[in-house]
C-alpha cells in the first residue's frame, strides 16, 4: 500500500532509483557510443564519397585518354595509309625519274650530236664561202684582162 | 745535222717552215739562233736528227731563205738540213682566204710527208728545246701512237739570246708567262711542239688541208683529230722556250672588232671539227726539182693538189670512227 502511495506521488525506493540512474548512465553511454559510431560511419561515408568522386574523376580521365588514344590511333592509321600512298607514289616517281634521266642523257647526246653537225655545217659553209670569194676574184681578174685589149685602139 | 749513221734514217726529224720575209722582225736571225742552239744540244746529247725546212710561197726578188740557211750554217759540218722550196703558185691555188699569206700548216705537211726520221717534231723556227726535252729525246723512250706535247714558256721579249744557254732559258726571272696545257687535247700553243711517230703522222695525214680559210687553230685542230682518232695525247713534262709572246699575241687586239679581217683568218672558226685530207696531202705528188745537195724546189702542178672544195673531208661525229 505504501509502495503504491509512494509511486503515486512519484517516489521510488532508493534501490530502484539507483538502478534507474545506473541504467540511465548506461543508456547515455551507449547513446554516446552510438553517436560516436554514427560519427565514425559518417566520416567513413565522407571518405568513401571522396574516393568515389576521385574514382569517378579518374574514370573520366581514363575515358578521355581512351578517346584521345582512339583519335591518335585513327590519325596514325590515316598517316599510315597516306604514307603507303606516298611510298607508292615515290616508287612510281623513282621509275619516272629513271626514265627522265635516261631521256635526259639521250637528249644530251642528241644535242651534242646536233651541235657537232652544226659545227661541221658551219665549217663547210666557211669553205664554200671562201671558195666562192676566191673564184669571184679570179673571174674578175680574168674578165678585166679580157676587156683591156678591146679598149686599146687597134693599129 | 746528220744522223750518226750517215744516210740511214735519223731518230728525229724537226719540221719548221718560213720564208725570207722578215716576219715578226729579224725572222732569219731568230730562226738561225734557235736552230743552232737546238742542233748543238741534240748533237751533244747524241740524238740523231735532221731538220726539214719548208719555204712556203717564197718572196719574189729575194733570195730563198733555204739558200740563206745553207750559207749561214756552213759551219755545221756534217749536219743535215734539207730544204723544200714550194712554188708560190701552190699557195695561190690552195688558199681560200686572200688575207692569208702563209699556209704554215700545209707547209709543215710538206715537211712531214718528206721526213725520214722515226719520229717527227713539228715546231716553229724560234723555239728553243729545253734540257728536259733533249734528255727525253736522248732517252728515246717514246711510244708510237702517242702525240707528245710540251708547254711553251714565253721569255721576256728583251732577253738577249745571241748566246742562248739553258741557264739563261731556265732562269725564272726571265720567264714572262707559261702557256699551260691541259688534257685531253693539250691544244694551247700546240704548233710549237707536236711530237709523234712518223707512221702515225702519215696515218692522220697531217694537219688540216680541207679548211683553208684560216691558219689559226689548225695546230689545236690536229690535236682534236688525234684525240678523236684514238691516239693518246701526253704532256712530255719539260717545256720549250720562246722569246717574247709572239706575233699573234702582239696583233690579236687589232682584230678584236673584225676577227674575219685578221691575217691568220677568223679566230672564231669551229676548230673542234674533224677532217680527212685527200691522199695527196702535203703536196705528196708535187714534182721536185733539185736546187742543190740540200734543197729541192716543188714545181707547181695542178695534179698535185686536191679539189678546191672537199666537203667530204669535213667529218661528222657519226663517221669519226672511220677516220682511223
Amino acid at each position: 500500500m505504501i509502495k503504491r502511495a509512494l509511486r503515486a506521488v512519484g517516489l521510488v525506493r532508493l534501490v530502484k532509483y539507483t538502478a534507474a540512474v545506473e541504467q540511465q548512465k548506461k543508456a547515455e553511454l551507449r547513446a554516446r557510443k552510438l553517436a560516436q559510431q554514427v560519427e565514425e560511419v559518417r566520416a567513413d561515408s565522407r571518405g568513401w564519397k571522396a574516393k568515389a568522386e576521385e574514382a569517378h574523376d579518374q574514370l573520366k580521365k581514363a575515358q578521355a585518354t581512351v578517346a584521345e588514344s582512339a583519335k591518335r590511333a585513327e590519325r596514325a592509321e590515316k598517316l599510315r595509309v597516306e604514307a603507303e600512298h606516298r611510298l607508292a607514289l615515290d616508287g612510281k616517281r623513282k621509275v619516272d625519274l629513271v626514265a627522265l634521266e635516261t631521256q635526259l642523257e639521250e637528249s644530251a647526246r642528241e644535242l651534242a650530236f646536233a651541235r657537232e653537225q652544226l659545227m661541221a655545217i658551219e665549217v663547210k659553209l666557211d669553205i664554200l664561202e671562201g671558195a666562192a670569194n676566191v673564184l669571184d676574184g679570179r673571174t674578175r681578174t680574168v674578165s678585166a684582162q679580157r676587156r683591156t685589149p678591146e679598149r686599146e685602139p687597134t693599129v | 745535222m746528220t744522223s750518226e749513221a750517215g744516210n740511214s734514217a735519223p731518230f728525229l726529224t724537226i719540221v719548221v717552215t718560213g720564208r725570207n720575209d722578215d716576219f715578226g722582225g729579224d725572222f732569219n736571225g731568230r730562226f738561225i739562233r734557235a736552230l743552232r742552239f737546238n742542233h748543238a744540244q741534240l748533237s751533244a746529247a747524241g740524238v740523231s736528227h735532221e731538220f726539214v725546212f719548208v719555204e712556203w710561197a717564197p718572196i719574189e726578188k729575194r733570195p730563198h731563205l733555204a739558200s740563206v740557211l745553207r750559207e749561214e750554217l756552213r759551219d755545221l759540218v756534217g749536219a743535215e738540213l734539207r730544204s723544200f722550196v714550194v712554188d708560190r703558185a701552190y699557195h695561190e691555188a690552195l688558199t681560200l682566204n686572200p688575207r692569208l699569206q702563209f699556209h704554215e700548216f700545209i707547209a709543215k705537211n710538206v715537211g712531214i710527208r718528206r721526213a725520214r726520221g722515226q719520229f717527227v717534231l713539228t715546231t716553229n723556227t724560234d723555239i728553243y728545246l729545253s734540257r728536259g726535252v733533249v734528255n727525253r729525246l736522248a732517252a728515246g723512250t717514246f711510244e708510237t701512237g702517242v702525240l707528245y706535247r710540251a708547254a711553251r714558256h714565253d721569255l721576256k721579249a728583251h732577253i738577249d739570246v745571241t748566246w742562248a744557254s739553258w741557264e739563261l732559258l731556265e732562269d725564272p726571272r726571265n720567264c714572262e708567262i707559261v702557256n699551260t696545257i691541259h688534257p685531253p687535247c693539250f691544244t694551247n700553243a700546240s704548233g710549237d711542239f707536236l711530237l709523234l711517230d712518223t707512221i702515225s703522222y702519215h696515218r692522220l695525214r697531217g694537219f688540216n688541208e680541207v679548211y683553208r680559210t684560216a691558219k689559226i687553230h689548225i695546230d689545236g685542230n690536229f690535236c682534236v683529230k688525234a684525240h678523236a682518232t684514238g691516239l693518246i695525247l701526253e704532256d712530255i713534262g719539260p717545256p720549250v722556250y720562246h722569246v717574247g709572246r709572239g706575233t699573234l699575241h702582239a696583233q690579236v687586239g687589232s682584230y678584236r672588232e673584225n676577227p674575219g679581217d685578221a691575217p691568220w683568218g677568223d679566230i672564231r672558226w669551229k676548230s673542234d671539227v674533224v677532217y680527212v685530207n685527200t691522199p695527196g696531202w702535203g703536196l705528196g705528188s708535187a714534182p721536185e726539182r733539185r736546187l742543190d745537195s740540200q734543197s729541192s724546189f716543188l714545181e707547181f702542178d695542178w695534179n698535185a693538189i686536191g679539189p678546191m672544195v672537199h666537203l667530204k673531208g669535213v667529218v661528222s661525229p657519226a663517221t669519226r670512227k672511220e677516220i682511223a
